[in-house]
């Protein structure tokens, strides 16, 4: 057996790459996971934590703001209850109210002309009067009210004020740039509302006179029992300076800022966008104007920019509830801060944590590597020890010191070598034992094959001789074993057909299992492979010999199997045996069995010839002295029927009768044709007291040949009534099945002999005293019973009688 | 389940309303249209008001806010219109007292208190801040009288309102603003004004 070889060293760093590949998952992985579930989690939490601050900031900017408006509205309301202001208006009230609707319009109408053409003693009572007065000690912050003082900024906001009695046209203003009548407009309506008075806080609207964004602010003046409005205190003021000093000093990093703006989305306040425009995106408007605070997640900033944002919001509570109810619009705290600015810190640790992660993975790649180079070398010496075992020359103790499970494996490894050296050291003494053994079992097979009288050779697949006995080489007049390797037709002297037959053997050997049988060309019989020892037959005869013939001696011979050697191939063993005296002897015999033959069929062919042609000749001689022509014509008739007896007899003798009389297949009644046979019979045996019975069950037709079926059951008949001569029963019985034909033919004569029935059939086979039998009529008779298919045979019991059988199949055809 | 809450609260608001609105003008609307009750005094009148009033606000009170409350449906607070909640039961007076007025018969109702939590709900005239001293000391005694404003003359009539329900009580004694927060049941809390013109 040849060593397996050892494969490839290409994967020599495999297990090291493996590790170091582990290393860096087992190090990478949870980094990567761990660092994008950080800045998830860093977002949500940015989010989360600057969302509520910004709601926070939101509310309490919300809250300010609501106070500062209620603060404003409170002590604007402090002018609609001054006793002053109410007496005043009450008095207004009651004057008109004494007038008739037409006196009222022509007076109102009047005085707004007057107004409008600056009439110096009306513009002295609006803008002087003593309303005016309270006024004007409002905005001067002298008012008096020591306990609320009025803020300067929303001093410097207001852009106008002005007071309105119940017909709307103005009685005190601070300047006179303003209209007279009010009744008709919207904040006039909204503020009066009926006479039962409410608040009104306007929407924000450019004032193209005093060229900026204002809000209006109108209280209805109540009368002295709050029992119905006399008046409207209406307040204009500057959007941007009333909400700025609360608004645009809240900033938080370099962006965040509050704003304020109203539920369409226009803005009221901010310290980046300007009064009065509008959010860039209409989306943000349902999202921060709810009434409630809160924050929320915005797709953009609101400011112009595009990118997501987190927005916090709250209502001006209470103002809103005036401002809807006057405009149906409402006030919002609007907290913003950029996305870079808010994200920042946490994109700022993603990148730091990103890049010390690339760090740690050079490390952990570099220290993997030297970690796995620690591990890989034991596993290596411990690789080289097993290859070094494998090739039976390790001899050294293996020795690695690494604590683990590596160095259990080493030791192991040296037990495991010495176990090995041990166990081959043993077997080592075996295969000697063995081989000497082997080496006297192939001197003892040669002694005895050398003890054998038969040739004993054997050839290789290459059909060279690998051994021959002495039988053998005394056979080839050799005197060495120089022959052993030379082609094994080179030392037979055959033929070349006999050579070519013998190749063919031997292929069909080879191709074959051991002790299958091969089948000769020109053999009916297989012939078996088997041991040469074993006894054969060789008494085979004729054509199922198998011979040589070589050196003018010869052989039969057979071929045998023989199991091939580790590592070679199958070799065939031919054994001879020397039959040249036998083959001799076996000659003369079939040679004097001819010739006995012959003169038998000498003798039957005369006897049967000489009786008729005796006929012939007593009748030509009686012919040459007759002068009848009728007598003549008589014995000719006779000489002919001689004749046709004669060449009845040669016919038979030769059996070429269908070569002489052709005759066509035609319907056979069978029992007709039995009955026709009988009937010649019986006239061939007058003298025979034989009782015939007859059982003819109606048969089908079948095809054949009438006249050799009528031959073979006349000569069976016969052969019935010469055992029969001294009286007997003949029994005549046909029926038949769905495919045969059944006839039986049976007679209580003398019967058969148990070792002539073999013979029966048999050309020239006969027990008959000569001139009674030619020894062919049953062979006639098998023979056409057999070229219709059918079968015959012959039962009988010496002394007692003798059954022919005869079966012919039907024709499916044929069966009616 | 709250918003259906609101909407539900919102509808029985609506129809106390307008109940209201149909109860406090049926008679005058009578008084002017049928000759034999055009002699009837203001001071009926007011006492008429009053007692609807009184009936609709304890209604409100007792059989909306008090069940609702108890049964966790919705609450009633001061900011109700900005969150999930009804009209305190003042509040409810005060709604009702402007959709009165804002009918333009001229009648007033309102609430007024020497310790309004909002000074607008305190006496504006003398006439008022007598009345509920005096109504502090006998309360079931209501204050009448003719009052003016300007030349206009007017009926006014004050009756004692005193704490009903403990949620009256509660948030008067627990609101920043309140200047009183010692109040008990039964206590009085202040008036009801109604207020009726006497000249068209």
């Amino acid at each position: 057996m040849s060593p397996i070889p050892y494969p490839p060293t290409r994967r020599k760093k495999g297990l090291t790459k493996k590790l170091v590949l582990s290393m860096l998952l087992v190090g990478i992985l949870p980094l990567v996971i761990g660092l994008f579930l950080a800045f998830y989690q860093g977002t949500q939490e940015i989010q989360e934590v600057n969302g509520a601050s910004f709601e926070t900031l939101a509310t309490e900017t919300a809250r300010k703001l609501d106070l500062v408006v209620s603060e404003e509205m409170f002590r604007t309301s402090l002018l609609a209850t001054d006793v002053t202001i109410i007496a005043k208006l009450e008095n207004l009230r009651d004057s008109l109210n004494e007038l008739s609707p037409e006196t009222r319009n022509q007076l109102l109408t009047h005085e707004q002309t007057a107004w409008e053409t600056k009439d110096p003693i009306l513009q002295k009572n609006v803008l002087d009067g003593p309303i005016a007065q309270i006024l004007q000690r409002h905005m001067g912050g002298t008012f008096i009210d020591p306990g609320h003082p009025v803020p300067v900024i929303t001093r410097s906001a207001t852009r106008g004020m002005y007071i309105t009695d119940r017909s709307g046209r103005v009685v005190a203003s601070l300047d006179a740039a303003v209209s007279y009548l009010h009744q008709e407009t919207v904040w006039w309506k909204g503020a009066f509302h009926k006479a039962v008075g409410q608040p009104y806080i306007g929407p924000v609207e450019f004032d193209s006179r005093l060229g900026t964004y204002v809000f209006t602010l109108a209280l209805p003046i109540m009368d002295s029992l709050r029992y119905e409005a006399i008046g409207v205190l209406h307040r204009i003021y500057d959007v941007k300076e009333f909400f700025a000093p609360s608004i645009d000093i809240i900033r938080f990093g370099e962006t965040g800022h509050v704003m304020l703006i109203d539920s369409r989305g226009v803005v009221l306040s901010c310290p980046i966008l300007p009064t009065g425009t509008k959010i860039s995106d209409d989306r943000l408007i349902p999202l921060v104007t709810p009434m409630h605070q809160g924050w929320t997640p915005a797709p953009s900033d609101g400011h112009g920019g595009t990118q997501s944002s987190i927005i916090g919001f709250a209502p001006l509570t209470n103002a809103s509830q005036i401002t809807q109810s006057s405009t149906g619009h409402s006030w919002h705290m609007f907290v913003w801060q950029s996305s870079d600015e808010l994200f920042g810190p946490i994109q700022h640790f993603f990148k730091w944590t990103a890049a010390f992660g690339l760090l740690g993975v050079g490390l952990l790649m570099t220290l993997g590597y030297a970690a796995a180079s620690r591990i890989t070398a034991p596993i290596r010496r411990l690789q080289e020890a097993a290859r070094q075992i494998g090739r039976g020359d390790f001899q050294e103790i293996l020795k690695l010191s690494t604590g683990d499970e590596i160095e259990e494996l080493a030791d192991e490894v040296n037990r495991m070598n010495q176990q090995l050296a041990s166990q081959f050291a043993g077997l080592e003494s075996q295969v000697q034992l063995k081989t000497e053994e082997v080496k006297y079992l192939e001197a003892s097979t040669a002694k005895i094959l050398d003890s054998v009288p038969d040739p004993v050779l054997m050839v290789g697949m290459d059909e060279r001789v690998e051994y021959l006995n002495k039988a053998f080489k005394e056979a080839l007049s050799l005197q060495n074993d120089e022959i052993v390797g030379t082609s094994f037709f080179e030392i037979l002297p055959l033929d070349p057909s006999t050579q070519t037959r013998l190749q063919e053997e031997l292929r069909l050997l080879y191709g074959s299992q051991p002790h299958s049988p091969i089948q000769y060309e020109h053999s009916s019989a297989p012939a078996t492979l088997q041991d040469p020892l074993i006894p054969a037959n060789w008494e085979e005869t004729g054509a199922k010999r198998q011979e040589l013939r070589f050196n003018q001696r010869t052989y039969r011979y057979r071929w045998f199997g023989v199991p091939a050697k580790p590592g070679k191939g199958p070799s065939a063993g031919l054994v001879l045996r020397d039959t040249t005296e036998e083959s001799l002897l076996q000659d003369r015999v079939i040679q004097g069995e001819k010739l006995a033959s012959l003169g038998v069929l000498s003798a039957g062919i005369g006897h049967e010839l000489n009786n008729p042609l005796v006929g012939v000749i007593g009748l030509g001689e009686a012919l040459q002295e007759e002068t009848d022509p009728a007598q003549i014509k008589q014995y000719a008739e006779s000489i002919v029927q001689h004749g046709k007896r004669m060449a009845s007899i040669v016919r038979d003798f030769t059996g070429q009768a269908g070569k002489q009389f052709s005759e066509a297949h035609s319907p056979i009644n069978i029992n007709e044709l039995l009955e026709q046979s009988l009937a010649t019979v019986k006239a061939l045996f007058p003298s025979c007291s034989i009782d015939v019975q007859t059982h003819l069950r109606t048969l089908p037709l079948i095809q054949g040949k009438a006249f050799e079926l009528g031959q073979a059951f006349t000569n069976i008949l016969t052969n019935a009534y010469q055992a029969m001569k001294k009286g007997g029963c003949l029994t005549i019985s046909t029926s038949w099945s769905e495919n045969n034909l059944e006839i039986a033919i049976t007679d209580t004569g003398i019967g058969i002999a148990p070792n002539h029935l073999p013979k029966i059939f048999d050309p020239f086979f006969t027990t008959k005293s000569q001139g009674e039998g030619s020894g062919l009529g049953l062979t006639v008779a098998y023979r056409t019973i057999h070229k219709l298919g059918g079968e015959i045979r012959m039962e009988s019991t010496p002394n007692q009688g003798t059954a022919c059988l005869i079966t012919i199949p039907l024709s499916p055809s044929l069966v009616k | 389940m709250s918003h259906r809450r609101s909407i539900k609260a919102d509808r029985v608001l609506g129809c106390f309303l307008t109940l209201l609105m149909i109860a406090s003008s049926e008679p005058i609307l009578h008084a002017e249209t049928n000759q034999e009750l055009k002699s009837l005094s203001p001071s009926k009148v007011a006492d008429y008001m009053h007692a609807i009033v009184e009936a609709d606000r304890k209604i409100y009170t007792t059989y909306i806010v008090k069940r609702m409350q108890e049964q966790g449906i919705v609450l009633a607070k001061e900011d109700w219109e900005n969150k999930n909640a009804i009209p305190l039961p003042a509040q409810f007076l005060h709604i009702s007292s402007k959709l009165v007025a804002e009918s333009g018969y001229g009648i007033r109702f309102r609430l007024i208190s020497r310790w309004p939590i909002y000074r607008r709900n305190g006496p504006a005239t003398e006439f008022e801040r007598k009345a509920l001293e005096e109504l502090e000391q006998n309360p079931d005694v209501p204050k009448r009288g003719i009052v003016y404003t300007g030349k206009k003359q007017l009926f006014q009539a004050i009756y004692a309102d005193k704490a009903i329900n403990t949620a009256c009580i509660t948030c008067h004694n627990a609101h920043a603003l309140s200047p009183k927060r010692d109040f008990k049941m039964g206590d009085l809390m202040g008036g009801i004004v109604i207020t009726i013109p006497l000249e068209d």
